[in-house]
């Protein structure tokens, strides 16, 4: 295929057999599902059967970038890696920052899709010139940091190495262990990093300059000024996140009441010790500096530095929105030194920290309602609060060691063994992240049909809607508006994910300066009907893939019970989502995709979204 | 007969005082001007006229300026009403008619002055926009007074004028209309100054000439060049072939709906709906009760297909099923061809008078109407590049393509097209942006400004 943006090369290893061959990467399927998510999701599908044991060698790891990388375009450096979650058992999809999805494409390919499980431990290695499966034993069992500087340190000035690697984590069969590049950009959500270690595959390295090239240069100029200046206009992409970094919203979010506590059992917070976790908290106490993705104007990442246990002064990055809330107030922690260690911590032995204070939030709810023993916590106290348990939690969860080894299987599944499911807030066994769905509808239904479960990135970011949405901004509590609202605000998400873009270009404009930019990178027709399209048909391929794993719409597309029925109180109302409320906004939702009352996909619809089923 | 006494109707009076304070915002009264009036049955079942007071502040009505009068004879009611009272009593006197108000419509006012000597007989005033075309029809009177208020003269005039017309104007003064309802009396009035304020955009649009009046040589004055024969021309051309110039046929003005509201539960949209209805007015982006949103459900859609409604007064607020239905009208059936087509969530249809008429306006050189608006002001060109402008006979589905890629569309003759996929807010900023970028162009235009160099040069690869 020759489509300016891409390369026209997919790349793939199987580290079963040691085979490597690059395949061509049909016009077709770009065309149809533009890159990174949708791209992904279309090589995915067609290479494995959903009903694959993802820990097992037949899951298969797609990696795939967008045709924006390589161009300059505002944050157009995002990676996509899409798998079978053995989280969920459904579609894995995780996206990060960093750097490492440029130097893969830099590297003269666009998509990079492993099978198979290697024998020993290995990583790969990727360069124009050679693609090699590399013996990584020397590297088993070390941090991702650690992991990074090894294979890193040959790197030459201006064509460096870039490593996409697994901590003890992944080694470790950890169900929402992350992949990380450059030491503490993470690919998170859904446990890519344990399928990297069921492979026995550490690490991927990359080199190279490959270009690509752009095809209508006034055009693809006209929409970047028009992002960059939107960028720079609007407050939180401008500022908030620049200055406060992304925990700059803990505040914002409690004033709407959405921020939660001990487990999702309630969104009341004592002010004082919130501002004690707050990103202005951050700002003056621990940032050293902030810093940016590749190619990224706004500058959300937080470098800081904090006394260890041992007095000792450290230094990382961190903690990020989702890993100050989910390891501080949900688990009833206000003590931001113990976030910020168990960041560092948790970044370095490569775990999704979302995941990881959800599960330890439901641990210390079941353990104070005593359906979690002290037997088996080994004795420790695991009661809301306990910051100092924090680190000690994510090392025995990493390394599977006492209490860590059922953490380690997740929130859902810890539960079930205590007895008691209704405990853990989760959707499709996917952890809850930092914002309470009963203040917003939107959001609650973001999370019931996101495809990986309770993900507020890929079941739409309705939060932003929500509150600081700008003239985006949308009822909070409408059954009536929230299904088509939400159904558009992930595919925003969808196709920001497969331009290789950032959710907080989303804080300044939607899509439409992206429908400029990628039309003038590849001199193809991607107006904004046809993004509308590719979403609807990427959001349909998931779906499709989902159902074919054994996805049980019925029941796994809901909340938990908490959520029907303990209210909240916001905006002066106590607020609960009634299962009655839910089911209304699923059908409608489904009905907006075009899907079955049931859920399910029909023929004439696979037909209209051109999407062919599987053969058995 | 029931005992003599000063009437008071806590509704009547939240009407009168939610019309008189948005015909200040709509900047069709001076401060104590004009008069409103409307037949009402009291408690007691006796036919009477409620009006304004002589001199009352329209803006701030208090209980004690709506008087009561019989309509049988002459009492004590007339003892502080408007001194056009006469003329508002027979205008309610011709039948079907249940209001009738008079303001002072600067912008239709001066649209029609000229310098001819008294005593004038003026011509009609002929609008170029689809609203008070249809609405109020194609020649609208102008009427010279000796004695321009509350007249013997007037109080046989107008009343004979608004049998066979809507509205009519008084030259010099304002105009005067009759309704079905206040509401309906209101919503001609700002119709005609919409008209009005769209001829006079048009006039400014051409380019400032200085020259000798024909008739007095020694006396130079600046008019608008080709004025008459621009302005005039598209006056003849519409008259001739209405259906050519306009996208199409504005709904007649619904007193059916007043005030129905179909989704009283949803509270937070329907805050929306009325937070964006007052701002369409205020801002007058489209005149009162004209225009339309929506918000789409699964199913249905809610629609406002009386759009500008200021807070105090609403509009109707209807829930309606998203498939076609016999009866729907061609704005109803645009919106939801719309969302058959799309995803949005949000439309919204406004007649923007800027917009209408700088949708006429033809570079110079050239002998077409523009193709696209290019904002020349700052934020106008970095949100926008390029506003698609297409003639009436647009297809629904290029309009469609059109909102798509552009978010907005102007249609020449039949108002703005604006889309959103989230929130009312949102769709609501398109026409209200593109006001200001309209306003800017003008201003350039009339300060005899090179347009075409200051649009910026990568808006026209859009």
């Amino acid at each position: 295929m020759s489509v300016a943006g891409y390369h026209g090369r997919v790349l793939e290893v199987d580290l079963g057999t040691g085979e490597i061959r690059v395949v061509p990467l049909q016009a077709e399927d770009v065309l149809l599902y533009l890159g990174g998510r949708g791209l992904g999701t279309k090589l995915l599908y067609d290479r494995m059967d959903p009903k694959a044991d993802p820990l097992g060698p037949d899951n298969v790891i797609v990696i795939a970038t967008s045709p924006l990388i390589g161009s300059q375009a505002p944050t157009a450096a995002r990676g996509h890696m899409v798998y079978k979650s053995p989280l969920t058992g459904y579609i894995g999809t995780s996206n990060s920052g960093g750097a490492w999805a440029y130097g893969f494409k830099a590297t003269g390919y666009d998509a990079l899709v492993i099978r198979g499980r290697a024998s020993h431990p290995v990583f790969i290695d990727i360069s124009p010139e050679k693609v090699e499966i590399c013996d990584a034993r020397h590297l088993w069992g070390k941090n991702t940091h650690e992991t990074t500087d090894i294979l890193t340190a040959d790197s030459i000035p201006g064509n460096p190495y870039r490593a996409l690697v697994i901590g003890p984590a992944g080694e470790n069969l950890v169900r929402y262990a992350a992949v990380a590049n450059e030491k503490n950009r993470v690919y998170g959500r859904c446990g890519p990093g344990a399928v990297f270690g069921s492979k026995n595959l550490k690490a991927i390295r990359v080199r190279g300059k490959e270009r690509i090239t752009i095809a209508d240069e006034a055009r693809y100029r006209a929409g970047l000024d028009q992002a960059l200046y939107l960028m720079k206009q609007a407050p939180i992409t401008k500022r908030l996140l620049r200055e406060l970094g992304t925990s700059g919203l803990i505040l914002l979010i409690n004033l709407i009441n959405m921020l939660p506590h001990r487990n999702f059992q309630d969104v009341e917070h004592d002010e004082e010790k919130l501002e004690r976790v707050s990103g202005e908290y951050i700002a003056h106490n621990y940032l050293e500096k902030a810093g940016s993705c590749y190619l990224c104007p706004i500058g959300c990442q937080r470098h800081t530095a904090v006394k260890g246990n041992g007095g000792a002064v450290r230094k990382g990055e961190g903690p990020e929105y989702e890993t100050a809330v989910m390891t501080g107030p949900v688990c009833d922690i206000y003590d931001m030194d113990a976030i910020i260690r168990a960041n560092y911590l948790a970044n370095e032995l490569g775990l999704d920290t979302i995941s990881f204070g959800g599960t330890v939030a439901c641990a210390m709810e079941l353990f104070e309602r005593g359906y979690l023993t002290p037997e088996q916590t080994g004795d420790l106290e695991l009661r809301f609060g306990r910051s100092d348990l924090l680190e000690k939690l994510v090392e025995l969860t990493a390394y599977r060691q006492g209490i860590g080894a059922l953490l380690a299987e997740g929130a859902y599944r810890l539960a079930q063994s205590c007895g008691h499911p209704e405990i853990a807030m989760h959707v499709k066994k996917l952890e809850m992240p930092g914002y309470d769905p009963r203040a917003s509808y939107a959001q609650a239904l973001g999370y019931m049909t996101s495809p990986t479960g309770a993900c507020h990135l890929r079941g739409g970011y309705a939060v932003s809607l929500a509150f600081f949405g700008g003239t985006r901004e949308i009822p909070r509590f409408s059954l009536l508006q929230s299904p088509i609202a939400i159904r558009n605000m992930q595919n925003t998400g969808i196709l920001q994910d497969s331009l290789g873009i950032c959710r907080f270009t989303g804080f300044a404009f939607s899509i439409d300066p992206w429908a400029r930019i990628v039309s003038g990178v590849t001199g193809q027709d991607f107006s904004t009907a046809r993004l509308e399209e590719i979403a609807n048909r990427i959001a349909a391929l998931e779906r499709l893939f989902n159902l074919e794993a054994g996805l049980n719409p019925e029941e796994e597309d809901l909340l938990p019970a908490r959520f029907a029925e303990v209210p909240i109180m916001a905006e002066g109302k106590p607020r609960a989502i009634t299962l009655e409320n839910q089911l209304q906004m699923r059908r409608d939702y489904y009905r907006a995709r075009g899907w079955n009352d049931d859920g399910r996909l029909g023929d004439e619809f696979l037909r209209h979204m051109k999407i062919d089923r599987r053969k058995a | 007969m029931a005992p003599r006494k000063w009437q008071t109707s806590e509704e009547v009076f939240r009407l009168f005082r939610s019309i008189g304070r948005a015909s200040l915002l709509y900047d069709i009264q001076d401060s104590h001007s004009g008069n409103m009036a409307m037949r009402w049955r009291n408690e007691a079942g006796e036919e009477m006229v409620v009006i304004t007071a002589t001199g009352s502040q329209k803006g701030d009505l208090e209980p004690n300026h709506l008087c009561y009068l019989s309509t049988a004879e002459t009492d004590f009611g007339y003892y502080k009403a408007s001194s056009e009272t006469d003329i508002h009593v027979r205008i309610l006197s011709i039948p079907g008619v249940q209001a009738s108000m008079h303001a002072h419509c600067k912008e239709v006012v001066m649209a029609t002055l000229d310098d001819r000597p008294a005593p004038k007989t003026p011509p009609p005033f002929i609008p170029v926009d689809p609203l008070a075309f249809y609405q109020l029809g194609p020649e609208i009177p102008v009427d010279w007074f000796a004695v321009p208020s509350g007249s013997p003269e007037m109080a046989k005039t107008i009343p004979a004028r608004l049998t066979e017309h809507t509205l009519t104007i008084i030259y010099g003064h304002g105009a005067m209309t009759r309704g079905r309802t206040l509401k309906e009396a209101f919503h001609n009035l700002c119709l005609a100054n919409n008209a009005g304020y769209i001829v006079r955009l048009l006039e400014r649009q051409t380019a400032l000439k200085e020259v000798s009046r024909l008739e007095k040589p020694e006396v130079r004055v600046r008019i608008f060049e080709h004025q008459n024969e621009f302005v005039e021309k598209l006056r003849g051309e519409i008259k001739s072939a209405p259906e050519r110039h306009f996208h199409f046929r504005p709904a007649p003005y619904n007193v059916d709906v007043d005030g129905c509201c179909d989704f009283p539960e949803e509270e937070e949209i329907l805050k929306e709906f009325r937070k964006a209805g007052n701002r369409i007015f205020e801002s007058r982006l489209s005149p009162f009760h004209t225009g339309s949103m929506s918000v789409r459900g699964v199913d249905y859609l809610l629609y406002a297909p009386q759009a500008s409604m200021p807070y105090e007064v609403g509009g109707a607020l209807l829930k309606l099923p998203l498939a076609p239905q016999p009866g729907d009208d061609r704005e109803l059936e645009l919106h939801k061809k719309i969302y058959a087509g799309s995803d949005f969530q949000t439309i919204m249809h406004c007649y923007v008078p800027e917009a209408e008429a700088h949708a006429h306006y033809v570079y110079p050189g050239e002998n077409q109407p523009l193709s696209r608006i290019i904002p020349v002001d700052a934020e106008g060109s970095f949100m926008y590049l390029a506003i698609p402008v297409v003639g009436p006979e647009v297809s629904d589905d290029e309009l469609i393509r059109l909102l798509h890629d552009y978010k907005m569309v102007v249609v020449r003759g039949g108002g703005v097209w604006a889309v959103g996929s989230q929130s009312l807010s949102e769709v609501l900023h398109h026409p209200s942006s593109l006001r200001e970028i309209c306003l800017y162009r003008i201003a350039a235009i009339e300060r005899g400004l090179d347009l075409r160099s200051m649009e910026p040069e990568k808006a026209r690869r859009w």
